[in-house]
């Protein structure tokens, strides 16, 4: 791991959020591209993220829908 | 601020139909979020309900073209914060604080670093596949309700740093920071949930089960 990978893993947490300015998202980009262990990390980063995300979702219950309907009904 | 009394010319049958067209689809997101915080299906459904009353009692002020789905959680969120705050009793920012301190190293918690170290190969998402989907919520619902939300509105509805801060009003900078912490401690619990049920593959006889000792 040289600096440029200490640099890109610094900021690989907001990088995966989608929050970095556009050049250094690029810069970002252009060392994953070129750099197989950062770029193992951030995939493994990004799968991990979709896992929790897929676990937590959750369904309303039947018959939500319709009393939220009812309550609003009332709120006029 | 625009005034946003653009729908204040609606009938109480026109705004029951444009909420129910533009707001009501988003009803398993929120009831999702609202189980996230409130830890419970019977309070999620009350807290949903109580939302989606206000919101539609305080629809007028919502500007049509702006981001319904991120007015909708500032809402659901804010009552949350309320209901829990009068039923709790619970001055949030003291666990909060308890909660940084306790995690003084763990907010650099690698759940790469520690599967690589545990396993001394790449790590692999696919283990963590096999845990439950009710221990990965778990996991979530073990943090601290500020840690929760952040890491929740992120991860789980892909909201970003401005639009959390916006919903949590809260400073962009400390959401970044609940988001980071946040997210090392839910991986920690991962890891731990992971290495618990034997999910890991070990590779020495340190399986790193001592991630959370005191």
């Amino acid at each position: 791991m040289n600096e440029d990978c200490r640099d890109v893993l610094d900021r690989l947490e907001i990088y995966l959020d989608g929050e970095t300015q556009m050049d250094l998202e690029a810069a970002i980009q252009h060392h994953l591209q070129d750099c197989p262990p950062c770029l193992d990390r951030a995939e493994f980063e990004r799968e991990l993220r979709a896992l929790v995300a897929a676990k937590c979702r959750d369904c309303a219950p039947p018959g939500l829908l319709a009393r939220v309907r009812i309550r609003l009904r009332a709120a006029g | 601020m625009p005034s946003g009394t653009v729908r204040q010319e609606l009938t109480d049958d026109q705004r029951r139909e444009v909420f129910g067209r533009d707001a009501l689809p988003y009803l398993d997101q929120l009831y999702s979020a609202a189980l996230r915080y409130t830890r419970n299906p019977a309070d999620a459904e009350d807290l949903v309900q109580e939302a989606f009353t206000k919101a539609y009692r305080a629809f007028h002020q919502y500007e049509p073209g702006t981001n319904l789905r991120a007015w909708l959680y500032r809402i659901l969120t804010n009552t949350y914060i309320n209901t829990y705050r009068r039923q709790q009793r619970q001055p949030t920012p003291v666990s909060v604080d308890a909660y940084r301190d306790g995690l003084e190293d763990g907010g650099d918690f690698s759940l790469y670093d520690r599967i690589a170290a545990t396993t001394q190969a790449p790590a692999e998402v696919e283990f963590l596949r096999q845990l439950p989907d009710d221990e990965v919520k778990r996991a979530l619902a073990d943090l601290p309700e500020q840690f929760r939300m952040a890491v929740y509105l992120a991860d789980v509805e892909g909201f970003s740093y401005a639009e959390i801060a916006e919903i949590m009003d809260s400073p962009i900078g400390t959401v970044m920071s609940r988001l980071h912490r946040g997210r090392a401690a839910l991986h920690q619990a991962l890891y731990d949930y992971a290495a618990a049920r034997g999910l890991l593959p070990a590779a020495t006889g340190d399986a790193g089960g001592s991630s959370d000792d005191e």
